[in-house]
């Protein structure tokens, strides 16, 4: 099998690129409902204006959700085809569901679009929550499948049967049986998932896999994992709209960007507040629970050690031990005299139904190989992985306490923020006193500051907690089940440097020419309008 | 071959993917070809200083920023549609048609945005970087069919797939020797340019902009007579390539689709004439020409129909027989149906906001040419 990390580089930078934009998508209506009812109340001309610009950057900015959305879709069908199976059965009804919203997410937006500024302000608040809503629901169910890969619900107990100290998925709603036979097929064939599914009559040689089509919904990871991504998606879109008005509040002075700001700040820190410290929480006990590997390799835990403050925060007991690497090894060498023959014939696998399933297949197994595979040790499977998970050790620890560390400064920048915007009893005079705020230029310089630490905290805790969750994850697609080696592309094409360089190339060049787009609708003035109003007739 | 073999699940996902690749294709065909009018209108203005040509571009661009994204959400739905009902068929194209799929992809990633772009930064930046900007979206946009044309041709006529199960190489680019591809892609190229013009034609007659129509309709006229040519020879090539859909579409159960789409042809062909002559000689507007933009639009998708359903019963067409769709289904759990039937209840809801929206972003002219000043 090739080197893989060139691939999973190239899917990493075209999901960070999605997240960018998704934020705004789901950040920015929270600005221009914000402003909108302020102008249905006052019939203030500037908040009106405030929703044009902000409605700019949004058009420009779902453009390139979208696409970057189709090329994270089309991504892991091309380069992951193997993610196909997952997409036919246990991602098929959100990613169905998701069809609604993207659907009516763009015909909204249009619509708002179209209709900003002909009619009443009220009508483009309920277009905007509409549209709002229907983006939010698109997060929901792309964010139900990402959690299935983080914890494969409706698998029950399949992957504690090779990795001892993970927990039962939920009930089985999966043929364990036939997962079993395909991975074992997968071995020893070396050929990766794609290989099978693309054999005409596959599908019905295999057979039902999942008895529950709805079970992604059921899934606890999905809900910690909703609340958590999409409130920081909505903080980061609006610290941007923040910082950005804070910075033209500091140049120029002018108030009517901090009556602006005012508009959104206190729903904005509400978020702030509330995201790390109550979704937070709940997302790391989803982890505790569900991803033992990720949380030894965030507590940087190789051996295992007592915290009384994280254990209280992950289990609930000061007194609980930090579970570390040293015993996942241990529970792995008490599978030391079970053999994968051992659960595949518990499964009521035979050698000769993997033989012929492979061959309705189309896929040539080696006897020898075939024998080689089943005689393999379970321990040495377990020890294997937790080798490789811990080799990731160091990256994701630094990177989880580097978050937190960006977590805080946005959470400490959103109270002193409110202290300086507010007059909140003691801890304006507190805050005013620690920052030196003794004049408006203070306060200008003071705002802008804290606005941009806002942000940056919350980009920065954002994109180290994705990599925390997707580096923790490996080295497997679907948390203890699937390998990336074994949904990665057939297709020689995929491997050649040229292609990565080039679709890297392509995803840059798109991504940052749409990024200084965005900045140029913000920020600059039309100049170049005389042909166009000559044009249509248009004086002045 | 027993249609009664074909589950329900199985007909349900091969409907709504006829249906979507149908709608997909008449929004995507009416957007690259005004693209193209847009882009060369607007550079035409800036060389020229034009304030006509710039008005034309402006207005027409109108129709991109208002379909484009609307156009992509079908794009999607097929995606899903065939990863969710077909995921065999996914599987082996995305390994034997690699190239053209990372064509189409990497052309949606620069189509989609370049639209937004280039009108939000219109009087924003400066115009010659506009007009590049212009060029970029549209031509970006016949990256699109020059990758899935090649899926299309594929299952018409399997040249990559046929090589593949008879154990040959296929190579980097052997999907683009399938001798049915080339004339698939000149007739869909010459129709987008076509469709284009007639769609700006019908638009102008709202602002009852006589030389305007007179730009659409030669636009239109040129590339249907273009078409005269590129048409039969798709169609001959069907006879030598995949005779079973030559013969569905000629004499077989989809000959009336194929006779009416011809009809309408020849209306248009007539009225486009006409709309011609009046506008260039006697500088007037017939009643009619509003009708020229749907009239093409309605020959796009009935050829759509009729190049996809023509396969019918089989999904993969091997000369004069195929492989069913079941061969590509899903059974690896069964489809809830119900729930299919809300997504496409949603769809046809989105459908009414888009056409509530596109009435009044083109017709009600709520969407200004000129664009809003924003103060703060």
């Amino acid at each position: 099998m090739s080197d893989l990390s060139p691939l999973l580089h190239l899917s990493a930078l075209g999901v960070y690129f999605h997240a960018i934009f998704v934020s705004l998508t789901l950040g920015l209506p929270l600005v221009i409902l914000s402003l909108l009812i302020q102008y249905a109340r006052t019939n203030d001309p500037v908040y009106l204006s405030g929703v044009r610009k902000v409605t700019a950057v949004l058009a420009v900015n779902f453009a390139l959700g979208a696409v970057t959305g189709t090329l994270v879709e089309f991504g892991l069908i091309q380069v992951w085809p193997g993610t196909i199976l997952v997409i036919a059965s246990f991602a098929l009804a959100p990613l169905a569901l998701e069809l609604i919203a993207f659907a009516m997410e763009i015909v909204l937006l249009v619509l708002f679009i179209v209709t900003l500024g002909r009619i009443r302000a009220l009508y483009s608040i309920i277009i905007i929550v509409l549209y709002w809503a229907f983006a939010l629901f698109s997060g929901v169910l792309i964010t139900a499948v990402n959690s299935w890969l983080m914890a494969p619900w409706g698998t029950g107990g399949v992957a504690q049967a090779l990795y001892p100290f993970m927990p039962a998925y939920g009930p089985l709603y999966a043929d364990a049986a036939k997962l079993v036979a395909l991975k074992i097929v997968l071995l020893a064939s070396g050929s990766p998932l794609q290989e099978v599914l693309q054999v005409p009559e596959a599908s019905s040689e295999i057979g039902i896999i999942l008895t529950d089509p709805m079970i992604a919904f059921s899934n606890p990871y999905a809900l910690a994992s909703i609340l958590h991504n999409l409130t920081a998606a909505i903080i980061i879109g609006s610290g941007v709209a923040l910082a950005a008005w804070g910075y033209r509040y500091y140049k120029t002075g002018d108030r009517r960007y901090l009556q602006l700001i005012k508009a959104f700040a206190i729903p904005l820190f509400i978020l702030i507040l509330i995201q790390p410290t109550v979704f937070g929480h709940f997302m790391g006990t989803m982890v505790v629970q569900y991803n033992p590997t990720k949380f030894a390799l965030m507590e940087g835990a190789e051996k295992t050690f007592y915290n009384p403050l994280i254990a209280f925060l992950a289990y609930g007991d000061p007194n609980h031990p930090i579970v570390g690497f040293d015993q996942f090894y241990a529970q792995c060498d008490s599978m030391k005299n079970v053999a994968l023959k051992d659960l595949a014939s518990s499964l009521g696998l035979s050698k000769d139904y993997i033989l012929d399933l492979s061959s309705k297949l189309g896929i040539s197994i080696d006897p020898k190989k075939l024998d080689q595979v089943l005689d393999t040790s379970v321990a040495d499977v377990c020890r294997s992985d937790l080798d490789a998970a811990l080799s990731r050790m160091r990256i994701v620890h630094y990177s989880y306490f580097t978050k937190i560390a960006f977590g805080i400064v946005a959470f400490m920048s959103a109270i002193a923020i409110m202290s300086v915007l507010y007059d909140v009893p003691v801890l304006t005079r507190l805050t005013r006193g620690i920052l030196r705020i003794n004049s408006g230029d203070s306060e200008r310089r003071w705002i802008f500051i804290l606005a941009s630490l806002i942000l940056l905290g919350a980009v920065m805790s954002s994109a180290l907690g994705w990599l925390v969750r997707e580096v923790g994850r490996k080295p497997w697609t679907v948390y203890g089940l699937v390998y990336p080696s074994e949904v990665v592309s057939v297709s020689p094409i995929a491997y050649q440097t040229s292609f990565v360089l080039v679709a890297a190339f392509i995803v840059l060049a798109v991504n940052l020419a749409g990024l200084l787009a965005m900045y140029i609708v913000a920020t600059r003035e039309l100049r170049f309008l005389d042909l166009l109003k000559r044009g249509l007739g248009v004086r002045g | 071959m027993d249609l009664s073999a074909v589950p329900s699940g199985v007909l349900v996902g091969l409907l709504i993917l006829q249906l979507s690749v149908a709608i997909h294709v008449v929004f995507v065909t009416i957007t690259l070809g005004v693209g193209v009018i847009t882009a060369l209108y607007r550079t035409l203005a800036v060389r020229r200083s034009d304030p006509f040509a710039e008005a034309l571009a402006r207005r027409s661009s109108k129709v991109l920023i208002v379909s484009e994204l609307f156009s992509g959400v079908w794009g999607t739905i097929i995606t899903v549609v065939l990863a969710g009902f077909f995921p065999g068929l996914v599987a082996l194209s995305t390994n034997l048609l690699f190239t053209p799929i990372a064509i189409s992809i990497a052309s949606i990633l620069i189509r989609i945005p370049s639209i937004a772009i280039f009108w939000y930064t219109w009087g924003r930046i400066r115009p010659e970087t506009h007009v590049l900007i212009g060029w970029v979206m549209a031509l970006s946009g016949f990256g699109v069919p020059l990758g899935f044309r090649a899926l299309f041709s594929e299952i018409t006529h399997p040249h990559a797939v046929g090589l593949y199960l008879s154990g040959g190489h296929v190579g980097l680019l052997t999907a683009y020797s399938n001798p049915l591809f080339w004339t698939l892609y000149l007739h869909t190229v010459l129709a987008t340019i076509s469709l284009g013009g007639f769609m700006i034609a019908s638009l102008e007659t709202l602002t009852k902009n006589v030389r305007g129509v007179s730009i659409g309709v030669s636009f239109g006229l040129i590339f249907l007579v273009a078409q005269l040519l590129a048409g039969p020879l798709y169609w001959l090539s069907l006879r030598y390539y995949s005779p079973y859909v030559y013969q569905n579409v000629t004499f077989g159960s989809f000959m009336p689709l194929f006779v009416i789409k011809m009809i309408l042809a020849v209306i248009l062909l007539i009225v486009s004439i006409y709309t011609w002559a009046m506008t260039s000689k006697l500088n007037t507007i017939p009643r009619l020409t509003w009708s020229l933009g749907p009239i093409a639009a309605t020959i796009v998708f009935l050829g759509e129909i009729l190049n996809d359903s023509s396969r019918y019963p089989y999904m993969v067409v091997t000369g004069d027989t195929g492989i069913s769709p079941v061969a590509f289904s899903n059974f690896y759990m069964e489809i809830p149906l119900p729930v299919i039937y809300i997504i496409l209840g949603f769809l046809v809801i989105s459908i009414v906001v888009f056409s509530v929206a596109a009435y009044y972003a083109l017709v009600k002219m709520f969407l200004r040419e000129i664009p809003e000043e924003v103060e703060v």
